[in-house]
């Protein structure tokens, strides 16, 4: 750690306001105003706010009905139904499909554990509302597109697990902590394992199921190596430091899919003969190095906000620097940097999409070949928009429970 | 490492300067500190007393002159600070808390990780000391749950788990509301009265007068005059000390 200048006595005093005991007001209470006052007082306050909102107002109506139109009338969803199978999981051999289905029960009571365990049951009734209109959405478009009995069996069986996990996770609570971070840390190999053994190659991995296993293996890969980079980057030894700088930069600096096309065309002329990869692990390779940069930037960023006061005490105590890092400074900059690390992590969902690109069957590559078909001619808002739509339930999803896990941590602390 | 050893004295300062860039913020301190003396510094703000305690413990280190606490000289040996620093408790101004463990953990940390002792031996320890400072019933709660008074008695219980010989004080009352820093102060003097060695920065002239056995008043860099608290605060000699006393008092 650097030395520490002179005593910044102004700043410490400024810590200590922060620190100090909050001052919690009670609000009187208003009563509560009626349909008309509201409408008055929220919509057509000013003459210039009644103007917008009728304007908006028109505007909602209007893309509203269209798309509801377009989704309920319009639209030929034949393509979607005839094509489910692919966007979900590529060209999965037919004969080997249980495997995802062993991993989709694997993973919905995993989640489910998870999910009871960190957050307490939502009592809002908003919260009544959106998940009532979430489950008839999704029991609608499941009626109309899936016509096996034995998938709705398995969704059945996928659903009853969640609830079930759900259920335990509320009832063992806190004690199931250790177990689920362990369970979690074996889930990706067991999941690899689950889905190859035996014939099938990753070569035949597709759809939405590629995307997942890309983006789970990059999140789980880069967050350790982001660490080690972005403390790295701090250390007082300058080859480590300059090291981790100049890889962090160099590339931040580059795009994406510049980094994706090396590693699939330039990667292997630079690699020693003999040693080769699969051309998904060489992505995925491309794709974490990207990410770890900026895991170790977003840390970078945890950690200059903990105070010069804590790494004093902690040194104050006889904490080695390392101990220091480990028991002090880095759990206080990984809490703090919960929000852009997960928001940081939905974009590496995201990004997956850019394996369309590279011409590995992803959602985004198997919809774009189903809207060119021949068979579904003018039908390709329809089979692009439901890629689009996944994407966004999966991102948004993982957000949302983000933000109430970090609500439920932050609680009593800091 | 084998610096001659006089039982009686704990700290050794010999003309020890330190710099800030240009700026000279000890310009040759000499004092020495006694076994279970309690010693408290006062000055002006700038005045180089908080640089000078944070030289005992090294997290400032000095550019010249010697430093010896408990017959260890101080240098760059990291081995030998750690093993110094682990027998020096020291409590700051601004309590300096992890917020993220629990009151308990924060005591704990350090018996455990730098001293290995195992989880029961530490957490024993623990208790007693909350007991010792008044709040045993704080100890599951976390450091942004106390008032400010609270959180500085858990700061001195957790400094006092490593079992120190020496505890610096930096102006650990000055960020307490009036009314909570009593409570710190009872604490400090049952600390002082259970024979302590104690380097204490504090402008509580009562606290000095009633546990302190002798004064060091600093200004501009300088040790500008020693004497017992009795004889400072009712007659100091220098003008300096005259001026500081008449702001003040």
């Amino acid at each position: 750690m650097n030395g520490g200048g002179a005593l910044p006595g102004d700043l410490e005093r400024g810590v200590i306001a922060a620190g100090e005991e909050p001052v919690v007001e009670v609000a009187p209470r208003r009563p509560p105003l009626t349909p008309n006052e509201w409408i008055r007082r929220n919509l057509f306050s000013s003459w210039f706010n009644g103007v917008l909102t009728i304007v908006s107002g028109a505007l909602v109506l209007f893309i509203g009905f269209r798309l509801l139109r377009f989704v309920f009338v319009s639209a030929d969803w034949t393509v979607l139904k005839a094509n489910l199978r692919v966007y979900m999981v590529g060209r999965f051999p037919q004969e080997d499909i249980w495997r995802v289905w062993a991993v989709a029960f694997f993973l919905a009571m995993l989640v489910g554990v998870s999910r009871g365990v960190l957050l307490p049951p939502s009592r809002t009734r908003r919260g009544a509302y959106v998940r009532a209109v979430v489950a008839v959405v999704a029991v609608g478009a499941l009626v109309y597109l899936v016509e096996s009995l034995l998938v709705w069996l398995l969704l059945a069986i996928a659903a009853a697990l969640f609830a079930g996990g759900v259920a335990a996770g509320r009832r063992l609570g806190r004690r199931l902590v250790r177990p689920i971070l362990i369970a979690w840390l074996l889930a990706f190999p067991v999941v690899v394992v689950l889905l190859s053994f035996g014939d099938v190659g990753a070569d035949r991995w597709g759809g939405m199921l590629l995307n997942v296993i890309v983006a789970v293996a990059v999140i789980a890969l880069s967050f350790p190596i982001g660490i080690l980079l972005g403390l790295g980057r701090r250390s007082s030894l300058p080859a480590v430091s300059w090291f981790c700088v100049g890889f962090i930069e160099l590339i931040r600096g580059v795009p994406l899919l510049t980094l994706l096309i090396f590693g699939r065309f330039v990667l292997i002329l630079l690699l020693p003969p003999g040693l080769t990869f699969a051309q998904l692990v060489r992505a995925i390779l491309m794709f974490t190095l990207f990410s770890s940069a900026y895991v170790a930037e977003i840390l970078r960023g945890g950690l200059q906000g903990v105070p010069e006061g804590q790494y004093e005490a902690a040194r104050a105590l006889g904490l080695s620097t390392t101990r220091t890092m480990a028991l002090v400074a880095l759990p206080q900059a990984l809490r703090s940097t919960i929000p852009p690390m997960i928001g940081h992590f939905i974009s590496v969902f995201k990004d997956t999409s850019l394996l369309a690109a590279l011409s590995f069957s992803d959602l985004l590559f198997t919809a774009r070949r189903a809207s060119q078909s021949f068979e579904f001619v003018g039908h390709q808002a329809e089979a692009l928009l439901p890629a689009a739509f996944l994407f966004w339930v999966i991102a948004f999803s993982i957000s949302r429970w983000s933000q109430r896990v970090e609500t439920r941590l932050g609680v009593g602390e800091r | 490492m084998n610096a001659p050893r006089d039982d009686k004295t704990i700290i050794l300062a010999e003309d020890v300067e330190k710099w800030f860039g240009h700026f000279q913020a000890l310009k040759g301190i000499s004092t020495t500190v006694g076994r279970g003396e309690v010693v408290v510094i006062v000055g002006p703000s700038g005045s180089g007393k908080s640089t000078f305690i944070r030289t005992i413990n090294r997290l400032e280190r000095h550019d010249k002159g010697r430093i010896v606490v408990d017959g260890i000289e101080l240098t760059d040996d990291i081995s030998n600070i750690e093993r110094i620093r682990s027998e020096i408790g020291m409590v700051f101004q601004s309590f300096n808390l992890f917020p993220h463990l629990t009151v308990l953990d924060n005591i704990t940390l350090a018996p455990r990780h730098a001293r290995r002792w195992p989880k029961p031996k530490a957490e024993e320890k623990a208790a007693q000391l909350l007991d010792r400072v008044g709040i045993p019933e704080q100890v599951g709660k976390y450091p942004g749950q106390l008032s400010g008074g609270q959180q500085q008695r858990v700061a001195i219980a957790r400094a006092l788990a490593m079992e120190p010989r020496i505890m610096l004080f930096d102006e650990p009352t000055s960020a307490l509301d009036p009314e909570m820093i009593k409570e710190v102060l009872d604490v400090m003097k049952e600390l002082a009265g259970s024979g302590m060695t104690m380097v204490v920065i504090t402008h509580e002239i009562g606290f000095a007068k009633e546990v302190g056995d002798r004064v060091l008043f600093f200004d501009g860099g300088l040790l500008v005059e020693e004497a017992p608290p009795a004889v400072f605060f009712s007659e100091p000699t220098t003008d300096r000390a005259k001026l500081f006393l008449s702001q003040i008092l």
